[in-house]
C-alpha cells in the first residue's frame, strides 16, 4: 500500500510538469486549431539551453529557467513569423505536416549541433538531494519541478482569465472572428498564443533537466504525452488539461506499481507509456470532447 | 473484366504522361541489364518499395485526405507474419505471405472502426499512438524476438518458395511486378466508384453525407485495400533484409517517410507517390552513404527532408506534381 501511495505521490509532482508541457499545446491549439507536432522539440531544446547555459557559465540549473524561458517564447514567435504563418494559407493538411516538418526539422539540427548523446546535469543546488516525509522519499529536484510548474501553471492561468489581453486571447480562441470586429487582432493573437506556448514548455524544458536526460529525439515522448493530456482534457480547455495532466502523471507512475504487485510482466515499466497512448486512443475515440472540452 | 480493362486504361492522361509512363516502364525493364553496380540496384529495389507504400498511403490520405501516420504499422505486420512463420514452421513465403496480408486487412478492420471516428489531427495523432502501441509490444515481447528482432533462416540454395536468390534481380523483378499490380490497381482506384466517393468525403463531408455515402465505412474499406499493399510490401522487406527488427519496419520514421514522399511528390494524384520516392529514396540514400562518411554530419539528411516538407506545405501543398500542373497551366 505505501509503494502505492509513493507511486500516487510521484505521479502527482510528474504530473505537475506534465501539465504545463500540455498547457502550452494547448492555448495554440484553442487560439488556431493548429496541432503543434513540434511542441516536444522546443521542449527538447529548452533543456537544451538550460542544460549548456548551467554547464558552460557554471550557474546553477534553477537560475537557468529565465534562459530556457526566454528561448521558448522567441522560439514560438519565430516558429509563428517565419513558418506557421505561411501554413494557415493552405488547407488542413498542410497545416499538420508543416509542424510536423518543423519538428522533424528542429530534433535534426539539435542532433546535428549536440549529437545524440544522452546528457544529464551532475552538478546543481538540488541535484541528487532527496528528503524524507514519513515513509516516502522526496527527490529534490522532481519537488521543485513540480511547484514551479504549478506556480507557472498558476500565473499563465491568472493571465488568460484576469488580464485584458489574456481575455482578448481567450475570446479569439472562442471565435476568431467575433473578436476580431471587436477590435482584436488575430495575428497578434496567434504571435502571443506561439509565446505562451513556446514560453511555458521552455520553463518545462528547464525543469526536467535538473532529472531527466536530454537527447534529442526525447521530444517525441513528451509531445505524445501532452497529446494525451490534451484529448483527455479537453482541446482548447485550460482547467481540463491541468486535471489531466495530473491524471496522466499519475496514471504513468502507479501503472508499473500495480503491475509489480500483481507481478504481470505485460504490466511492466516498459509499456507506461504504452498505456498513455491508449489511453489518448481511447479517449478521443469515446469521449472526443475530453473531460471538459467545448471545442469539437 | 470490366475492372482489369479500367485498370490498364490510361487513356485519360495527357501525352506527355503517357509517352513519359511507358520511357520509365521501358527503363524498369531493361534497368537490371544496363550494368549498374549493386548499390544502384539495391536504390532500384528501395525506390520501388517505397513507391508502393507511398501509392498504398495516398488512397487514404491523398484521394480521402486523412493524414494517415501509421503506415508501417502494416509493413510491420507483413514482415512479421513472413518472418515468424518462416522461423517457426519453415512455411514458404508464397503462403506466410498472403497471411500475412490477411492478418493486416483484419487489424486494419479492427482499429480502423474506431480510428475513422475520428477527424484531421485527432486522426493523425491517433494513428501514431496505434502503431507505437503495437511497436512497443513488439519491442518488449520475447517470443517474437523484442528488440533484437528475427533473423530469416538463409538456404544454401537459391529457393524460389523461400524468396531466396542469388542475384538481386530476381528480387528487382519481383518488386517491379508488385509495383504494377498497385500501380494498376490505383488506376482502377481513382476511376471507380469508391475513389469518387472517396474525393467528395475530402471536399465535403457533410454534402457527401447527404447523398448517402456511407463516409466511415468507405474510409475503412479504402485503408483495409491499402493496408494489403502496404503489408505485401513488409512482407518482401523480410525475404529482401533476412533481417527485421522493430526499429525498422514498425518505426514512426519510417510511417514520417512514406507519408512524406506521397505528400511531396504530390498527394491525391496518381504520379504523386511514385515522383515523391523517385526524388527522395535515392536522396536519402546516397546522402546517407555520403553524410555517413563524415562523422558531424548526422541528421543532415532528415534536416533537409525535413525543410523541404516545411517548404512543400507552406507554398505548394500540392507538391511537386502541383508545381509541375501549375506549369502547365492545369492548376489553379
Amino acid at each position: 500500500m505505501e509503494i502505492l501511495i509513493d507511486a500516487l505521490l510521484q505521479g502527482i509532482l510528474m504530473g505537475l510538469l506534465f501539465a504545463l508541457v500540455a498547457l502550452g499545446l494547448n492555448v495554440i491549439f484553442g487560439v488556431m486549431d493548429i496541432v503543434n507536432f513540434a511542441h516536444g522539440e522546443f521542449l527538447m531544446l529548452g533543456m537544451y539551453t538550460a542544460y549548456f547555459t548551467s554547464l558552460l557559465i557554471g550557474v546553477d540549473p534553477l537560475f537557468a529557467l529565465p534562459v530556457s524561458a526566454l528561448t521558448g517564447v522567441l522560439l514560438g514567435l519565430a516558429s509563428y513569423y517565419w513558418f506557421i504563418k505561411y501554413l494557415l494559407r493552405g488547407p488542413a493538411i498542410a497545416q499538420l505536416f508543416g509542424t510536423f516538418g518543423l519538428m522533424l526539422f528542429l530534433r535534426y539540427l539539435a542532433q546535428f549541433l549536440f549529437g545524440i548523446d544522452y546528457r544529464i546535469l551532475q552538478k546543481g543546488v538540488l541535484i541528487g538531494k532527496s528528503f524524507s516525509v514519513g515513509p516516502f522519499i522526496f527527490d529534490a529536484t522532481k519537488l521543485a519541478a513540480g511547484v514551479l510548474s504549478l506556480i507557472a501553471f498558476a500565473v499563465v492561468y491568472y493571465f488568460l482569465n484576469k488580464t485584458k489581453v489574456g481575455k482578448a486571447l481567450q475570446a479569439t480562441s472562442l471565435n476568431k472572428e467575433a473578436a476580431s470586429y471587436m477590435g482584436i487582432k488575430t495575428d497578434k493573437m496567434n504571435a502571443l498564443a506561439w509565446a505562451i506556448g513556446g514560453g511555458t514548455v521552455g520553463v518545462a524544458g528547464g525543469l526536467l533537466i535538473n532529472f531527466y536526460y536530454v537527447y534529442p529525439t526525447v521530444g517525441l515522448l513528451f509531445v505524445m504525452i501532452a497529446f494525451a493530456c490534451v484529448a483527455l482534457g479537453g482541446f482548447g480547455s485550460i482547467k481540463g488539461v491541468f486535471f489531466a495532466g495530473l491524471l496522466v502523471g499519475i496514471l504513468e507512475m502507479v501503472f508499473p506499481v500495480f503491475g509489480q504487485l500483481i507481478g504481470s510482466d505485460f504490466l511492466g515499466p516498459h509499456f507506461k507509456f504504452t498505456i498513455v497512448y491508449l489511453a489518448y486512443f481511447i479517449i478521443v475515440v469515446f469521449r472526443p470532447q475530453g473531460l471538459f472540452g467545448w471545442k469539437n | 473484366m470490366e475492372k482489369l480493362k479500367d485498370a490498364l486504361d490510361f487513356s485519360d492522361f495527357s501525352r506527355a504522361e503517357q509517352i513519359g509512363l511507358i520511357i520509365f516502364s521501358i527503363f524498369l525493364l531493361v534497368f537490371p541489364w544496363l550494368g549498374s553496380g549493386s548499390f544502384v540496384k539495391a536504390v532500384m529495389i528501395q525506390f520501388l518499395l517505397f513507391s508502393l507504400f507511398g501509392m498504398g498511403w495516398n488512397t487514404i490520405g491523398g484521394y480521402g485526405g486523412q493524414v494517415e501516420l501509421g503506415k508501417a504499422q502494416y509493413v510491420g505486420i507483413g514482415a512479421y507474419t513472413v518472418a515468424l512463420l518462416m522461423v517457426w514452421l519453415n512455411i514458404p513465403f508464397w503462403i506466410s505471405m498472403p497471411i500475412g496480408v490477411l492478418i493486416a486487412v483484419g487489424y486494419s478492420f479492427i482499429i480502423g472502426y474506431p480510428l475513422f471516428r475520428l477527424k484531421g489531427h485527432y486522426f493523425a495523432i491517433a494513428t501514431i499512438c496505434t502503431s507505437l502501441v503495437l511497436q512497443d509490444i513488439f519491442t518488449n515481447w520475447k517470443l517474437v524476438g523484442a528488440a533484437k528482432g528475427i533473423e530469416l533462416p538463409i538456404h544454401e540454395h537459391p529457393d524460389f518458395l523461400y524468396m531466396q536468390f542469388k542475384s538481386d534481380n530476381y528480387y528487382y523483378y519481383f518488386i517491379m511486378v508488385l509495383f504494377y499490380c498497385t500501380l494498376f490497381y490505383m488506376n482502377w482506384f481513382r476511376k471507380s466508384k469508391l475513389g469518387y466517393q472517396l474525393r467528395m468525403i475530402k471536399d465535403d463531408e457533410e454534402a457527401a453525407e447527404s447523398l448517402g455515402i456511407d463516409i466511415r465505412w468507405c474510409k475503412i474499406k479504402t485503408y483495409s485495400i491499402a493496408s494489403a499493399f502496404v503489408a505485401v510490401g513488409g512482407g518482401f522487406m523480410a525475404v529482401y533484409n533476412l533481417y527485421i527488427d522493430p526499429a525498422s519496419v514498425m518505426d514512426l520514421d519510417l510511417s514520417i517517410k512514406i507519408a512524406l514522399m506521397a505528400m511531396l511528390g504530390g498527394a491525391g494524384s496518381l504520379w504523386g507517390p511514385i515522383i515523391g520516392a523517385a526524388f527522395l529514396v535515392p536522396l536519402d540514400r546516397f546522402l546517407g552513404s555520403w553524410l555517413g562518411g563524415h562523422k558531424g554530419l548526422i541528421g543532415v539528411d532528415f534536416m533537409i527532408y525535413a525543410a523541404l516538407i516545411m517548404v512543400v506545405s507552406a507554398y505548394q501543398p500540392r507538391g511537386i506534381w502541383g508545381i509541375i500542373e501549375q506549369f502547365r497551366g492545369k492548376g489553379k
